[in-house]
């Protein structure tokens, strides 16, 4: 009997240093923490407190100078940098805060980037990834480039690419940040229906205090630590 | 840990290409400069290199015009065909005795001044042949050719070269033409092959053709050979430098040596070297540059490629394709305006026969392929090393 642990992603005294000219900077200074499944937990803090770096270490793109990286019952620092990137490609869906969409490809190429890097047939993951677009209220848009839609539209194409191989973790970095405010309530809201899938957990660092409320979780860093793990009773009831 | 399956593995990278070409083209400006700038050069190189060649040939033209004979016998001082320096009758007689010669007749080929009819002179290459065999004699119309001049003072002529005699495009058969005070009648068109000089060339019978020039000691310019049927012309060629003391060349090393006199005498090489040079320069420049730049302002997509999970194999394979794909078109381009070049050059007699060798259109294919995927591959290096959390960093 497989025992599936209940965090899709744990850390666990984990070390990041940069060296910078002939000195080394501790960016993360043994954190330890984990990401659950079902639920959408936001890693905020200030500037430069390394929630950028957890989420990079977390999702594989960066790797620990120390400690330990779970995710899926897989250690991400024993994998070769191979199987790491195919782990990324199967495993995680990535939402970034300028959006990354590549102008040259319509709505429903972009979105289909994961499955086609995957081997998926190029006409079965433009239909998944359609599915995905009607899903998200974009089926109208497939055959338009980015520069054709709002921010929110293509930050919902993004959000579309991260979910169209349906992956078990996602990670979004700042995913609000360049919305107005309707916006970036509307794509909180597909995330957070996202991460009603119990199968699937749901990371975001954020600034954004407006919205908090759509966490589950708030973990809180300061200068690389965690300094509060939980939804404050501060905070507005989750909607 | 999972892997990917064959087919499927396949497929990842023909859908990355398939990506890869979109990017490529959804940027026309970089798209557009690269395929025009690769075929710009490839043009600049097929064509000038072509044209380079069809030169050289020109001093090989009047040996590879005589397709009958397999030695030329001539003074040890002469370097090329052009390059009259005469011989002895006898030494005719002594060719013929030496042990393995089938037959050997005599060639004549000098300078010479025309005066037409109508008050025109123009310089042209006499060449004369010998009189029974008309060894000698370009192959095309051979048969009309010996016909024409076998009656007295009958000269064939070079028909490509007409206009530079009488400007005026007549028929110049049944013409007369005065040469050193002797009267001339054209009776007959041959084709012959351009030569360095581009003079046209004038063939009467040996006989004929010593006869009008002007008094000297030795008139004969070469011997031209045959070897017996089993016996190898270059060894024939050693044996009759060795009885006779005179240079014997066999047809292709006697060509080369046309080709060799042009390269080390003359400011070609120079000049459609440094074309050449500038047409790859110019690919180089541009196809590096623009790749480079074409990468550098996709970075931060590649970044988040690398990031959502594409191999570094899987980006190098998208910007290999991209640049093969700009070098297949922009060659094709090039090879084609070159190839275009040559077939409507070939109403020009300055460019009759000119044609891209298999070499260099092969070569220039090459050429180009190195190019555009050493390009490719110094500007794919940044993002083979780019870390994917770059994506992250704002």
């Amino acid at each position: 009997m497989t025992l599936i642990s209940p965090q899709a992603a744990v850390i666990d005294q984990v070390i990041k240093e940069f060296p910078s000219g002939n000195d080394v900077i501790r960016v993360l200074h043994g954190i330890s923490l984990g990401i659950d499944y079902g639920k959408m937990t936001m890693l905020v803090g200030p500037s430069g407190c390394g929630k950028t770096t957890v989420l990079s270490i977390l999702s594989g793109t960066l790797s620990a100078t120390s400690g330990t990286v779970t995710v899926m019952n897989e250690r991400l620092d024993r994998l070769k940098n191979d199987d790491l990137v195919r782990f990324r490609r199967r495993k995680i869906g990535f939402i970034f805060q300028q959006y990354n969409l590549i102008p040259t490809l319509n709505v429903a190429e972009n979105a289909a980037i994961p499955l086609i890097s995957d081997g998926v047939a190029w006409e079965d993951a433009l239909a998944q990834s359609g599915r995905m677009l009607d899903h998200l209220g974009l089926g109208p848009h497939k055959a338009k480039f980015p520069r054709q839609l709002s921010g929110g539209q293509q930050q919902r194409v993004a959000i579309a690419r991260a979910l169209s191989h349906n992956p078990a973790l996602v990670v979004c970095d700042e995913p609000t940040a360049a919305l107005d405010a309707a916006s970036g309530q509307a794509v909180m809201a597909l995330l957070d229906e996202a991460a009603y899938d119990p199968n699937r957990a749901v990371l975001v660092v954020t600034h954004d205090d407006r919205i908090f409320s759509f966490a589950d979780r708030i973990i809180r860093m300061e200068d690389g630590r965690v300094i509060d793990d939980g939804l404050t009773q501060s905070l507005p009831q989750k909607v | 840990m999972v892997s990917l399956g064959t087919q499927s593995g396949q497929r990842s990278y023909l859908g990355m290409i398939g990506i890869a070409l979109k990017m490529l083209m959804g940027d026309p400006v970089k798209y557009f400069g690269l395929v025009f700038g690769i075929g710009f050069s490839t043009l600049l190189m097929s064509q000038q290199a072509s044209i380079f060649v069809g030169l050289l040939t020109w001093g090989a033209n009047p040996v590879l015009d005589v397709r009958q004979a397999q030695i030329w016998v001539m003074d040890p001082r002469v370097k090329q065909p052009d390059q009259g320096q005469p011989i002895s009758d006898q030494s005719l007689y002594r060719v013929r005795s030496v042990d393995g010669v089938a037959w050997a007749v005599p060639y004549a080929r000098s300078a010479a001044t025309v005066k037409t009819m109508q008050g025109n002179i123009a310089a042209v290459t006499l060449v004369g042949v010998d009189n029974q065999s008309m060894v000698g004699l370009p192959e095309e119309n051979l048969t009309n050719s010996m016909a024409a001049i076998r009656g007295r003072n009958a000269a064939i002529l070079d028909g490509n070269t007409t206009h530079l005699i009488w400007a005026d495009g007549r028929d110049p058969i049944g013409e007369a033409v005065e040469i050193n005070d002797n009267r001339i009648v054209v009776t007959g068109l041959t084709s012959s092959l351009t030569n360095f000089s581009g003079l046209p060339t004038l063939y009467m019978k040996y006989s004929d053709a010593i006869a009008i020039t002007p008094p000297e000691r030795n008139k004969l310019s070469f011997v031209l050979v045959e070897a017996k049927p089993g016996i190898e012309p270059e060894a024939l060629a050693k044996r009759i430098t060795e009885v006779t003391g005179l240079k014997a060349l066999t047809r292709q090393q006697f060509a080369a040596a046309g080709t060799q006199f042009i390269i080390e005498n003359t400011g070609i090489p120079i000049s459609f070297g440094a074309a050449i040079g500038l047409g790859i320069l110019v690919a180089v420049v541009i196809t590096a540059l623009t790749l480079a730049m074409f990468v550098a302002e996709n970075l931060k997509n590649f970044g988040a490629l690398k990031a959502i999970g594409v191999t570094n194999r899987q980006i190098l394979v998208m910007v290999l394709s991209q640049a093969l794909l700009v070098g297949f078109i922009g060659y094709g381009i090039g090879i084609g305006g070159t190839a275009a070049f040559l077939y409507f050059g070939q109403a020009d007699p300055s460019l009759r026969g000119f044609k891209a060798l298999g070499e260099i259109v092969g070569g220039s294919a090459l050429l180009v392929m190195v190019i555009v995927l050493g390009s490719a591959y110094v500007s794919v290096r940044k993002v083979l090393k780019l870390d994917p959390a770059i994506v992250f960093r704002g």
